[in-house]
């Protein structure tokens, strides 16, 4: 049963590249979701082990979503092209990956949150 | 006077005071003086104690005597000129020099020149030359009295410049002759050289007629018998008066005083002369206060008043010294009762000495220091009396010879007056006294008088001490009746009438006996009724009626005699014309009946006085006894009832004659009440003339004033408007400031700060702790307090609490103009706008760090993407290359439009100019669209896609092939949604692509995923026809 790994970002490009790497590995995508209510609705709904989320989401925060997440015991790591310290303060011990990062990088930190 | 030297040394002592300006007189005195004038010279100057005394040397150069200070011991001698040493006083003692130390206050002149007048008498003469101050005004006093003579430097055409000195001389009214400097040198070597030929025995002796008609001029012109004054007294003023006129001879002085009436006042002064001081004879004083005061205060019950009669006052030492005694006596008695002291003098000048009640210090030696205190106030060199004292004194000018006396008096105080009468005087005076007084009433007296000739008067209470008291005598009046009309005749009369009796000769003597013996008995009278002049024989007519002596004519009258009287004389006075009565019956001497004829006729002088002549006549018919009145009483069987009217008519005639006392002595009152207040008068109007002095100082005080207030109300002006300069500065000014002192209380500030701290006008004066501020920065006041302290100047970034104001905050030191330190000035510069494009700043920074970073993402993800699909290199660079190319595209013209937004035509024009497509191989038809930055990347990118694929394999390739692109906005679900058509035609013909290529998987996963929106791709035959449709809520601007 492969498991299932919620991309949450709102640039198709890297949404694409993160979902490619992540199938390759093996993962089964949810998503990718790009805008702040599909995000919410599946992160409600959808049976996820492990998300990554990009922070902004046109102009939204991800945060009530982290929220969701952290409610329903499943973990997650940020993504940002801003610092840790744009992170608030319930978050900032959270698993961060910053932007632009590779392929490898995304494994490593989704792996790390499956154990 | 003992001189102690023989008859040929009686030379005159001068001695002269100086003071202020006195050099120059000095000088010329004794320049224009004889170089022997045959006189000592003692000069007597004020000086200062520790400076050289250059006189002898100064006066030496303008005299030939010798001049030399005195020295103690040294014998006055003639024509020598003796100096005060500044270090003692100068007195003389047994024709010696004797020097005391110098006193604190410090009058050598008046002390030199009481000396002189005590030692010297007539030979003593005072000069006062110019100087300020009242030196000398108590010496030319005393040498005056003892009979020497005094002088003063009058107005020098100017060259008095210190007029003081002689003018206090001048006010007592003892100064002999004032004159210019030079005038009183000549003057003064006249007296010198007369004094020596004028000798008292010969003008005593040879002169009886001179004198006597001096005696007639004197009562003509004063009203003045001096013929019963004592000769040797009398004739040593004549003979002063005589010297300061250089007459040698009395005919000579009687001839002068016949030409200058003038003369005649100075010499009845000099006869009139009183010697004076406070408390003359101390002793006597106090037996007063012990045996006399206290039952004067006892006798009167509240509110009433006691009276006492100062004749002879002078300049009014005696009176105020029993003013002083009665008050002292006042506080010892319980009732509230009052005294009242008349201080009556002949002698003007000496009165207003008296109501001035200004003295010297020097006289005031017989006043004990508790008098001194209580009763004066000091004023310099002199005292004046106080006010409580000044008020019980009132002090007119009245005769004790000529006028009325006072009546229901108390205590007559008359000290050293009687010496100067001789015994027919006193003998009336006396009398006089005791009609003065009340019953148990007072007599002080000097201590060489006494009242021996009339014990049934007054009897001793202290023979030593000359205190008297009234006794009551019954049967005794005083003669004083006669004793006044007989003078007032005199003065009355025309002078030409009364032809001067200087020649006795038979036939007037003659004229008189036959006038004596022959003429009917006549009075004079005036308007008024009251009998001026009496001939011989009226007793017959007239009779004195019980009570007080009257003079009226129609009082006087015997009985039946007065109305037809009264009816005559009114006929007279009011015709102007003779009016005669005959046969009217009077009741002469014992009851008989006697006919009188009357005739009263007007008596004009030259000089339009008129008197009545009331001539009585007896008649020679005895009168009809029968009148109609008596016969009809006769009828009535009424000897009784002519018996009953007569005793009525006496009675009414008694309560008349007490009315007509009572009148008369309110009559005298008035008279005392008129003169005290015509002193008053005169007393008002110097007051009046220093208060129009006042008045002047006054203004221009008030013009000095009125200059200042212009003064500084121009500067007021000034200052008004640089404060409102400063005013509209600190209204105008953005800057927020504040001025607060060193204590941190706030002094000003500008209106701006009201932003920062909400401070009102009123909190001007308030600690700035006070105040609530809106500033984040809680060390204000530990900063301002700290720039006050260290005097350097701080500067801070400060925010309002609210965020939404900064503000560059400079705390200087306030400096006055000293460079001292008095608080700080606290301004405010609002750097909002700096902040808030500082923070733009900072966002951009950040977002455009985010966007690269974003970006970088995407072209590596790109690059990961095209990776996989392309297989040689080469191709990947191509495409990879272009589509950077379009991003940097949409990017460039995002960049343009500052990244709010760009127009789907232009976006459109772009992608297709990347591959160099020209403008008419595409159409592109619809509304004009704007696109956000997203929604713009994201379309950018599809539109690369679509524009590569037709440049390689579609219409662009060909070059008949169009491209035409439409678009517009439908309704869709309930929201607008942009549907844009991509259609080509002309190119080659179109092959299905076996798998989806990357180009159509971008395109569809882009619009799908970033603008949730739909694309379809349809490869018709004749071209591709590719539709992208989203909604415009989040994609346009």
């Amino acid at each position: 049963m492969k498991q299932r790994v919620l991309l949450v970002e709102d640039e198709m490009m890297v949404a694409m590249g993160m979902e490619m790497a992540l199938s390759d590995a093996g993962y089964e995508v949810v998503g990718p979701v790009g805008n702040f209510d599909d995000a919410e609705n599946a992160a409600s709904r959808e049976a996820i082990d492990v998300a990554v989320l990009d922070v902004n989401l046109r102009g939204r925060d991800v945060f009530p979503i982290a929220d969701i997440l952290t409610s329903r015991g499943i973990r997650f790591a940020f993504l940002t092209g801003y610092d840790r310290s744009s992170l608030p303060p319930r978050f900032l011990s959270f698993p961060l990956l910053p932007k632009p990062f590779r392929a490898e990088q995304l494994l490593a930190t989704v792996a790390s949150l499956l154990h | 006077m003992k001189s102690p030297y023989g008859g040929e040394r009686q030379f005159p002592v001068v001695g002269i005071g100086a003071s202020a300006g006195g050099l120059e007189a000095l000088s010329a005195l004794f320049g224009r003086l004889p170089p022997m004038p045959g006189a000592a010279f003692i000069v007597v100057t004020h000086l200062s104690p520790n400076r050289t005394n250059m006189l002898p040397e100064i006066l030496g150069r303008y005299t030939a005597m010798p001049v030399v200070e005195a020295a103690d011991g040294q014998i006055i001698e003639k024509d020598h000129v003796f100096l005060n040493s500044p270090q003692t006083t100068l007195t003389v003692a047994d024709g010696h020099f004797k020097l005391n130390p110098r006193t604190e206050d410090h009058n050598p002149i008046d002390v030199l020149l009481v000396s002189l007048a005590v030692n010297f008498g007539e030979r003593a003469v005072g000069v006062i030359l110019s100087g300020s101050g009242t030196d000398g005004s108590i010496g030319t006093k005393a040498i005056s009295e003892c009979g020497g003579i005094a002088l003063a430097q009058g107005n020098d055409n100017g060259k008095l410049k210190f007029s003081d000195m002689p003018d206090s001389a001048i006010a007592t009214g003892f100064v002999d002759c004032v004159l210019p400097v030079a005038a009183l040198a000549d003057r003064l070597a006249d007296y010198i050289a007369s004094d020596r030929s004028v000798e008292e025995d010969k003008i005593a002796n040879d002169i009886n007629d001179d004198k006597k008609d001096l005696h007639e001029l004197l009562k003509l012109s004063t009203g003045h018998d001096f013929s019963n004054y004592k000769e040797k007294t009398f004739l040593r003023r004549v003979g002063r008066r005589m010297q300061v006129h250089q007459i040698r001879d009395l005919r000579g002085y009687v001839e002068f005083i016949r030409r200058d009436p003038t003369e005649t006042a100075f010499l009845l002064r000099d006869l009139l002369i009183g010697v004076t001081s406070f408390f003359r004879d101390g002793e006597s004083f106090d037996a007063l206060a012990d045996l006399v005061v206290p039952h004067l205060f006892d006798r009167k019950s509240a509110g009433d008043m006691v009276r006492v009669w100062v004749p002879g006052c002078a300049t009014g030492e005696e009176a105020y010294s029993l003013a002083m005694l009665l008050r002292e006596g006042l506080d010892r008695h319980a009732n509230e009762v009052h005294f009242q002291i008349f201080a009556t003098d002949l002698d003007e000048k000496a009165l207003a000495v008296a109501r001035a009640g200004r003295y010297p210090s020097a006289v005031l030696q017989s006043v004990s220091r508790e008098r001194l205190e209580r009763f004066f106030v000091g004023e310099g060199s002199s005292y004046s009396i106080t006010k409580e004292i000044r008020d019980v004194c009132r002090f007119s000018a009245h005769s004790l010879i000529r006028d009325p006396p006072f009546s229901r008096i108390d205590l007559i105080s008359c000290r050293n007056l009687l010496i100067y009468f001789d015994s027919g005087l006193q003998n009336r005076v006396i009398p006089l006294f005791h009609y003065a007084l009340r019953p148990q009433g007072y007599l002080f007296l000097g201590i060489s008088e006494n009242v021996s000739q009339h014990t049934d008067m007054f009897g001793p209470v202290d023979k030593k001490n000359r205190i008297f008291q009234r006794r009551e005598t019954s049967n005794r009046r005083p003669e004083i009746l006669p004793f006044f009309f007989q003078l007032d005749a005199q003065r009355s009369l025309p002078t030409q009438a009364v032809p001067v009796a200087n020649r006795h000769s038979l036939a007037k003597r003659a004229k008189d006996r036959i006038l004596e013996r022959f003429a009917p008995a006549h009075v004079l009278v005036n308007r008024e009724g009251e009998i001026i002049h009496y001939s011989s024989r009226t007793g017959r007519y007239l009779e004195q009626p019980t009570g007080a002596p009257s003079r009226n004519l129609l009082a006087l009258a015997r009985k039946g005699l007065d109305p037809v009287l009264r009816a005559a004389l009114r006929e007279a006075v009011a015709s102007g014309r003779r009016a005669e009565r005959s046969q009217v019956s009077v009741e002469v001497n014992g009851g008989a009946v006697q006919a009188v004829d009357l005739a009263v006729e007007p008596l004009t002088d030259g000089q339009g006085d008129t008197c009545w002549l009331v001539v009585f006549t007896d008649a020679n018919v005895v009168p009809h006894p029968a009148t109609p009145s008596e016969e009809r009483a006769d009828s009535h069987g009424g000897d009784d009832t002519v018996l009953t009217l007569q005793q009525e008519l006496s009675d009414a005639k008694q309560r008349l004659q007490t009315v007509t006392e009572e009148h008369e002595t309110s009559v005298e009152e008035m008279k005392s009440a008129n003169e005290e207040l015509l002193s008053l008068n005169e007393e008002l109007q110097s007051a009046n003339e220093e208060m129009e002095t006042s008045k002047e100082e006054m203004q221009s005080l008030n013009e000095e004033l009125n200059t200042v207030n212009a003064e500084l109300s121009a500067k007021l002006d000034e200052l008004d408007r640089a404060n409102s300069d400063l005013k509209n500065l600190f209204d105008s000014t953005k800057i927020a400031t504040m001025f607060l002192d060193n204590d941190l209380i706030i002094r000003n500030f500008t209106p701006a700060v009201g932003e920062i701290i909400k401070l009102i006008p009123s909190d001007q004066g308030r600690p700035l702790s006070d105040i609530a501020t809106q500033l984040d920065c809680d060390t204000l006041t530990s900063d301002i307090q700290q720039v006050v302290e260290t005097a350097e100047a701080v500067e801070k970034k400060v925010s309002r609490r609210d965020g939404k104001r900064h503000y560059l905050m400079r705390i200087v030191p306030y400096r006055m103009a000293k460079n001292e330190i008095k608080g700080a000035s606290v301004s405010f510069v609002n750097v909002t706008d700096l902040v808030l494009a500082e923070n733009h700043h900072r966002f951009l920074v950040a977002e455009l760090n985010h966007r690269v970073k974003n970006m970088m993402a995407v072209v590596a993800a790109f690059s990961q993407q095209m990776a996989k699909r392309y297989t040689t290199v080469d191709d990947f660079a191509k495409a990879f290359v272009g589509r950077i190319q379009g991003m940097a595209k949409t990017h460039e013209m995002l960049s343009l439009s500052g990244w709010t937004h760009v127009g789907l035509a232009d976006l459109l024009v772009a992608e297709l100019s990347v591959f160099v497509v020209d403008a008419e191989h595409y159409r592109l038809i619809g509304p004009d669209i704007r696109l956000q930055p997203a929604a713009a990347t994201t379309l950018g990118i599809a539109f690369h896609e679509l524009a590569t694929n037709a440049m390689k394999h579609g219409a662009l390739s060909q070059p008949e092939g169009r491209v035409r692109v439409d678009w517009r906005i439908e309704q869709r679900t309930g929201s607008d949604w942009l549907v844009l058509t991509w259609r080509e035609t002309g190119g080659p013909p179109v092959v299905h692509p076996a798998t989806r290529g990357l180009g159509t998987e971008i395109i569809s996963r882009g619009v799908g995923y970033e603008l949730g929106g739909q694309t379809g791709i349809e490869f018709a035959p004749e071209g591709i026809v590719a539709t992208i449709s989203f909604p415009t809520a989040d994609a346009l601007t």
